[in-house]
């Protein structure tokens, strides 16, 4: 059986459409294809002409998942553009806001997504029936991190309480009081979530990857910090379009993204906790030793862990912003408008996403370039499929397939964030 | 939110009113507000289908209006009894978001957290475009589905007591 094909048509338990097709010849991977067809929606052509204002409401209806990724690089590149530098309160709000954003989309992954993968079920229905705890666990964490969201954004999907300079109204203390006494009971299912999962039977697999993620001086990074890498990269997000570019490939309507210098990298989890481990609580990195997760964790099978024990640190952080909260002053800062190019890259759940807008002096948008994570880790993922195909190729289809879909699920693709940045390109002859 | 303050019956419109005809379920649950009797919530869900876990707890009985793809006829209704039954498979409207109304009814069966009675509309669609109306074989389905709830609801006895021995929607 030297020539096989596994096509796989549709890859279930990721966000969005997406289809995988390998080939081997002569015993060795061929080629794979990670084809994303879900439609493209032009979104980067959708902001230009529109107002600086109007940027938080557009991007946000980008992704049911992460809508708040998108505003807070969005409003964070709006206000880099404009010179804004909002009050401490207002930035803590914000860091509020993504961990809400950080737990329900993990806690979602985690246990309804990746872990049927090493249970031997084929879905979260019939791994309920056994590990009902562990279901009932991720629902709960997920309504946890939905209040929060509710609670700052207005609603829990597409959120419209985020504006350039603050928000239009922020919380009381009394408001955020029973989301603190609910986030208490959520710390501990996450623990339990992720001692669960450190139980999981964990495939042997090594992957030499540049890990890309922010870094800031003081905190485990969300809003703020640096784009650095593994093998020394050191930059502001102001120079990602200069290390960085998109390319076209025939076989997905998103792009793919690859450093200029040295090609295919990794955002997501995993690199953000390898480059910022020591930004981690004392508390959480013992967590991480007594659950046996290495200080830089190179297999994506355990990515799982990551993302528990970064449900667990979301927690924590959580109720730390919620005890130190004072009502700001004012809710936001008016901006001044003017002729500007701005940027900023933030940490969503699935990796740096990168925004940039163009800015006339009436506040009107030229243009604007958004990278979403899922995009910087297509190439990836298709190097993780090949490897980890070739190292399996004894396996009868069936298995080899599904080894695939669950390498491909290891990082948690958000295909509708990625499909939206398609350039078109008309050839005529 | 538990005990008391738990309506009798919720109903819940799903689906996105900027899909064209997925957007039946909200158009539905709009029609129905203020003109349920007491003890009917009435609620709109967009796409993340696995709140509903949340929505329905501690309530007794549930409907829920939604789109399906085309079967038959664009707007005709199927009424299903979804409280021993999986969703049929022909039922199944594809989603981009991972859980859709079938899988949501049966983790919650799974779980044991399915209500007594859970009741399904579905309504089929002729298109699903991004910013689309409903087309018109749908919006003349809104009118009957809300009349079939009501007349429905209307059979359903106001006290929980009462509600074991209720012939439901």
């Amino acid at each position: 059986m030297a020539n096989r094909t596994i096509r796989v048509d549709y890859i279930a338990r990721v966000e969005g459409e997406s289809s995988l097709e390998l080939h081997v010849r002569n015993g060795a991977v061929d080629a794979v294809r990670l084809s994303i067809f879900e439609p493209p929606r032009f979104f980067e052509a959708l902001l230009r002409g529109r107002g600086y204002e109007e940027v938080l409401d557009i991007v946000a209806r980008i992704c049911g998942i992460c809508p708040i990724a998108y505003q807070m690089s969005g409003v964070h590149a709006v206000e880099n553009a404009l010179g804004i530098k909002v009050d401490p309160p207002i930035r803590a709000l914000r860091r509020l806001f993504y961990c809400g954003e950080w737990i329900q989309s993990h806690a979602l992954h985690i246990v309804m997504l990746h872990a049927p993968d090493f249970l031997g079920y084929p879905d979260a229905i019939a791994m309920a029936r056994e590990h009902g705890d562990a279901v009932e666990r991720a629902l709960a964490l997920k309504k946890r991190g939905n209040e929060l969201i509710r609670l700052l954004g207005g609603r829990e999907i597409h959120p419209i309480n985020v504006r350039i300079g603050g928000f239009y109204r922020v919380p009381s203390r009394a408001e955020l009081a029973p989301v603190a006494e609910a986030l208490k009971h959520a710390r501990d299912q996450a623990i339990d979530t992720l001692r669960w999962a450190a139980g999981f039977p964990f495939p042997e697999c090594v992957r030499d990857y540049e890990f890309v993620a922010l870094r800031h001086p003081d905190e485990y990074p969300m809003n703020e910090g640096r784009i650095v890498s593994s093998a020394g990269l050191d930059i502001a997000a102001a120079d990602y379009e200069t290390e960085f570019i998109e390319r076209q490939v025939p076989h997905s309507t998103a792009l793919h993204s690859v450093m200029k210098q040295r090609g295919t990298y990794l955002v997501g989890p995993m690199a953000r906790y390898a480059l910022n481990r020591d930004r981690l609580p004392a508390e959480i990195r013992a967590l991480a030793d007594e659950v046996g997760l290495e200080p830089v964790c190179r297999n994506p099978f355990r990515s799982i862990l990551v993302r528990a024990l970064e449900v667990v640190y979301t927690c924590d952080e959580a109720l730390r912003l919620i005890a130190a909260y004072e009502p700001p002053a004012r809710s936001f800062i008016p901006p001044e408008l003017r002729a500007a190019v701005g940027h900023a890259c933030t940490e969503a759940p699935r990796g740096i996403l990168y925004h940039r807008y163009n800015l006339d002096r009436g506040g009107t948008i030229l243009e604007a370039r958004l990278v979403p994570p899922t995009a910087q880790n297509q190439s990836v993922i298709e190097e993780d499929v090949r490897d980890l195909a070739n190292a399996a190729l004894d396996l009868e289809d069936e298995a080899l397939q599904a080894r695939c879909e669950q390498s491909i699920r290891n990082h948690d693709p958000c295909i509708s964030c990625a499909a939206h940045f398609l350039k078109l390109q008309v050839h005529r002859e | 939110m538990s005990g008391s303050d738990r309506p009798l019956v919720l109903v819940v419109g799903i689906g996105n009113s900027d899909r064209g005809d997925d957007g039946v379920g909200p158009a539905v649950a709009r029609r129905l507000r203020g003109w349920v009797p007491p003890g009917v919530s009435v609620l709109e869900r967009g796409g993340d289908a696995l709140a509903l876990i949340e929505d329905w707890e501690g309530v007794p009985s549930v409907i829920v209006v939604d789109a399906v793809a085309p079967i038959t006829e664009p707007g005709r209704i199927h009424r299903l009894d979804l409280t021993r039954n999986p969703l049929p498979v022909a039922f199944a409207l594809p989603s981009t978001h991972a859980f859709g109304l079938a899988e949501t009814v049966e983790l919650g069966r799974s779980l044991g957290r399915l209500p007594k009675f859970v009741i399904a509309y579905l309504v089929e669609g002729a298109q699903f475009e991004t910013g689309a109306p409903l087309s018109p074989a749908v919006a003349v389905a809104v009118e009957e589905a809300v009349e079939r709830i009501i007349l429905a609801l209307s059979a359903i006895p106001r006290t929980p007591q009462a509600e074991g021995t209720a012939r439901h929607a």
